[in-house]
């Protein structure tokens, strides 16, 4: 009907950022999985630091399987990925079977990961359903409102991870400036100073990575 | 007789059914889970004549299931004429006094009715239940419709069926009928419902908003959905998915925090629609059930198409005393029960149990109905690459639009456990399509 | 006959501020019968959106809801009666009366008021009316009035069981007996003359009219009480109920009073 509730315009956000959330920590992973398989301890310290998450892990074996799968923490990939799906799951008739049913798709592959003796395999297909997803909602999704309320949880999130991970500049500038253009597009309430301050901010000589990371959680 | 191609996709269907979330939810030890309702892909067949005479009988059971409501919450004559005794209704939970002289949009109020129906081994089909609160089940083979036609096209170019997916534009023109000005919105209790899969498809299907109590709100005498920047829109139609109880804290429970204040007020008042009517409790009582052929022929003078299963009402001294007499032979159930609940069988009691329940049902005689029980025509279902017969029954779906109207398909549930007769999806059931021929 | 002039005013006050507040009050006294109802002022506050309609029972309700903050709910119905213009009221034909013939939540009996009932016996020739009286006789000389033990929550089985209570239980309990006896009787809230809180009662069905018996004082309603609403029990009488957002403490003032012209 072309309407939206304040419910669902977050739903909707959220969906977006846990997307993306999902689909950049599972390449982090990737990277870290690789280099632990030659070192035989520590690397994800330094990644629980990147990511500002708690380093609950007792080894590196701990984390390959903890951090990835377990839903009782809520860092996890896996809780990352339930909670796109809670959002997800609310939203049917605004986004579509088809496009929910890659959220879906995403978390079998997950499950099927975590039975895995090479769960880089399944993860790949986690990601393909999340890039399956981002298209299709982009690709059949009636009301662009909504689409570009899914778009600017994604790119809201990937600014925040960029920061945390001290990515380089021109990254942040083409992740700032994509914002920046598709927010005024949708009925989003957020504060506008922040899109200044950013875009201030990815060209300063000196990058203040924190800056950028406390105005992105301010947004909205 | 039938082409086997789409049976050997039974896997095939419930992967896709998976993979589009089609679920139920169920609480175990107060935890929520998602299950998903398994798919056997051998069709319930009904030939095309059968169905216009059961198309006939819906019709007709249902119109004058209508008629009770309509008259029981006004005029009451037939309780004046004594033939429906007042206890059945008074002394029935699903009777609400809030309705009294409350008349609904065009005075429908089943305008989503699941009728229940077995065919017995000698052909003949029985009416077990009618659903007049909120039936669900229509969205399963609706989803496996389309979902077998893509796993298994042969089938579907070979036979010639009634297409099942229009169930949704059924329901819009359902819905739509009744509206009084403004949007239509299905309303759910939330997604740690039961039968959330259904509320979701059928509003993405029929293009209608999915949305809870909090989402709307109740101004100037009329019902507003609130949109994000707090804009308020009209709304006309509520499918409800959520049972009289909670549906208005004003009225109902005042403990519900899933309802919306004074909805039921300005329903009252004819401002908005409520699909379906509360208060059709009283008519889906299992005790008011034995009386429905006799509703036919008060209220429209015809002989009863469709037939229930023999019941008998212990109330009566006659029906006691056969109940009594063969008490084996029979199905006893609690009225007050539903879901599959509260059902017992004669022979399956210790002679102390059935000591227990005589005396309860002796002291008690409204409470329980007793039914002869149906030598059920079973089904096949594919389990591990055989067929084997199963119990199966049938949910038809009639809809109360600007006429009524019946869905030409179903949902045909089966028991997993092949000695039992309890086919109800909260207890572990199945489900398959039904077909309706088309000539 | 009575000319009478009553003033209902009820007051909530919240402890914190509330918001989002909705309300149904009945507390309206309508002309029937029995009563003619005039000069009637009722003011509502808050009373930025206000609606009203009869409630299926017929009593009259007004429907409101506040938005902004506020710490006070108040509700003043003022007007003159004049009561006791005729000894019943008319009901419906029989058949239409099963809503009142049988038990509803508050006056199910259990053991204590189905013991109770067995004790009585009403001669051949008594008709309902007879019986309603007998057993409001029975009861008032059995039960005692008591403030404080019992409260809006107890049923009238467990008001029996502690053989006191206010004129909610003699209400319900006495409901409970006729309907035992086979009698339609409802639920009636209302004023009394002098000063006080709002009071209850109960009409039984003879012969197409309502009679009203009041328990608590013994008596065959005159002229001295005067009808706000009718219902099964207590539930379909509740004077005001309200659903709000907010966690404050409410305490509730109630003022009546009933005075003649």
């Amino acid at each position: 009907m072309g309407i939206i509730s304040l419910e669902q315009t977050d739903g909707l956000y959220w969906l977006g950022r846990y997307s993306e959330r999902v689909y950049t920590t599972i390449r982090l992973y990737s990277r870290s999985y690789d280099r632990m398989l030659d070192e035989n301890a520590g690397g994800y310290e330094e990644f629980c630091r990147d990511l500002d998450i708690p380093n609950i892990y007792q080894s590196s074996e701990d984390f390959k399987t903890r951090y990835p799968f377990d839903k009782e923490d809520p860092n996890s990939i896996m809780s990352n990925l339930l909670r796109a799906y809670d959002n997800a799951i609310v939203l049917r008739e605004t986004i579509g079977s088809e496009t929910l049913s890659y959220i879906q798709l995403a978390i079998y592959e997950m499950n099927k990961a975590e039975k895995s003796q090479a769960p880089l395999i399944e993860m790949q297909k986690v990601m393909d359903n999340i890039l399956a997803f981002w298209g299709i909602a982009d690709d059949i999704m009636e009301d662009e409102n909504s689409r570009n309320i899914i778009k600017v949880g994604k790119r809201v999130e990937r600014i925040d991870l960029y920061g945390r991970l001290h990515q380089p500049r021109e990254n942040l500038v083409r992740e700032v400036s994509r914002l920046a253009g598709r927010i005024g597009r949708c009925n989003i309430h957020y504060n506008e100073s922040v899109i200044l301050n950013l875009l201030e901010l990815v060209q300063a000589p000196e990058l203040d990575y924190y800056s950028i990371v406390y105005e992105i959680e301010r947004i909205l | 007789m039938y082409d086997l191609d789409l049976f050997e996709h039974t896997d095939t269907v419930n992967e896709l059914l998976a993979r589009y979330g089609v679920k139920f939810g169920v609480y175990k030890n107060n935890v929520f889970k998602e299950q998903l309702f398994p798919f056997d892909a051998i069709p319930r067949v009904i030939e095309k004549q059968e169905f216009d005479w059961l198309e006939r009988g819906l019709k007709q059971r249902v119109v004058a299931l209508n008629l009770f409501l309509k008259d029981i919450y006004g005029e009451k004559k037939i309780i004046r004429d004594k033939v429906v005794p007042e206890e059945f209704v008074y002394a029935s939970s699903g009777y609400l006094a809030q309705c009294e002289g409350v008349r609904p949009v065009k005075d429908i109020y089943s305008h989503i009715s699941g009728i229940d129906l077995v065919q017995g081994k000698n052909k003949e089909w029985y009416v077990l239940e009618d659903n007049l609160r909120v039936p669900s089940g229509a969205s399963y083979p609706m989803i496996a419709r389309e979902l077998c036609r893509r796993s298994s096209p042969r089938t579907f170019q070979n036979y010639k069926l009634e297409d099942n997916r229009n169930y949704a534009d059924l329901l819009r023109r359902t819905m739509d009928n009744v509206n009084v000005g403004g949007h239509t919105v299905i309303l759910t209790p939330g997604r740690y419902n039961a039968a959330y899969f259904e509320h979701s498809y059928l509003a993405e299907r029929t293009g209608v908003h999915l949305v809870n109590g909090r989402e709307l709100t109740v101004e100037d005498d009329k019902l507003y959905f609130v949109d994000y920047s707090g804009k308020k829109e009209r709304v006309g139609a509520v499918y409800r998915r959520i049972s009289d109880e909670y549906l208005d804290p004003m009225n109902f429970n005042p403990e519900s925090v899933i309802g919306i204040p004074h909805i039921y007020d300005i329903y009252r008042k004819g401002n908005v629609a409520l699909l379906n009517a509360p208060g059709n409790g009283i008519a889906d009582d299992k005790g008011i059930y034995y009386f429905v052929p006799k509703m036919v022929k008060y209220y429209l003078g015809e002989e009863p198409i469709l037939q229930n299963a023999p019941t008998y009402l212990p109330f009566y001294e006659e029906d006691m005393r056969y109940v009594l007499e063969h008490f084996d032979s029979l199905v006893l159930k609690d009225v007050a029960e539903a879901g599959g609940y509260g059902v017992v069988f004669g022979s399956s009691m210790t002679a102390k149990q059935k000591e227990d329940f005589i005396a309860l049902l002796k002291k008690e005689p409204r409470r329980f109905i007793a039914q002869e029980v149906i030598d059920f025509l079973d089904i096949d279902i594919m389990e591990k690459g055989e067929m084997v017969p199963r119990k199966a029954d049938l949910r038809a779906f009639v809809l109360m639009a600007d006429e009524p109207l019946v869905w030409k398909s179903g949902l045909t549930r089966f028991s997993r456990n092949p000695d039992s007769f309890i086919v109800n999806s909260s207890q572990g059931g199945g489900f398959k399509d039904t077909w309706v021929l088309s000539r | 006959m009575k000319n009478l002039h009553f003033r209902y005013a009820m007051r909530i006050s919240f402890d914190s501020p509330v918001t989002n507040h909705r309300f149904t009050v009945k507390c309206i006294p309508q002309t029937d019968e029995r009563q003619i109802i005039e000069n009637l002022v009722v003011s509502v506050f808050p009373n930025q959106s206000l609606s009203q309609d009869r409630d299926s029972f017929g009593n009259r309700c007004i429907f409101g809801h506040c938005e902004m903050e506020h710490q006070k709910f108040e509700i003043v119905v003022e007007g003159d009666a004049r009561t006791g213009r005729s000894p019943c009221e008319t009901g419906d034909a029989s058949h239409m009366l099963g809503l009142y013939r049988y038990q509803s939540f508050y006056t199910i009996p259990g053991e204590k008021i189905n013991a109770y009932f067995e004790k009585f016996s009403f001669s051949e020739n008594m008709n309902d009316y007879e019986k309603g009286v007998f057993m409001m006789h029975r009861l008032y000389e059995d039960f005692r009035y008591v403030q404080g033990i019992t409260n809006i929550q107890t049923t009238a089985e467990e008001a029996m069981e502690l053989g006191c209570g206010v004129c909610q239980d003699y209400s319900h309990i006495l409901i409970s007996l006729c309907h035992l006896a086979g009698i339609p009787a409802r639920y009636v809230v209302g004023m009394l003359t002098g000063e006080g809180a709002s009071h209850a009662w109960v009409e039984i069905y003879q012969d197409e009219k309502w009679y009203a018996l009041d328990p608590t004082n013994n008596l065959i309603v005159d002229d001295q009480h005067i009808k706000i609403s009718h219902g099964r029990d207590y539930r379909d009488c509740l004077i005001n109920q309200g659903v709000f957002t907010g966690c404050a403490k409410q305490t509730q003032e109630i003022q009546v009073v009933v005075e003649e012209n």
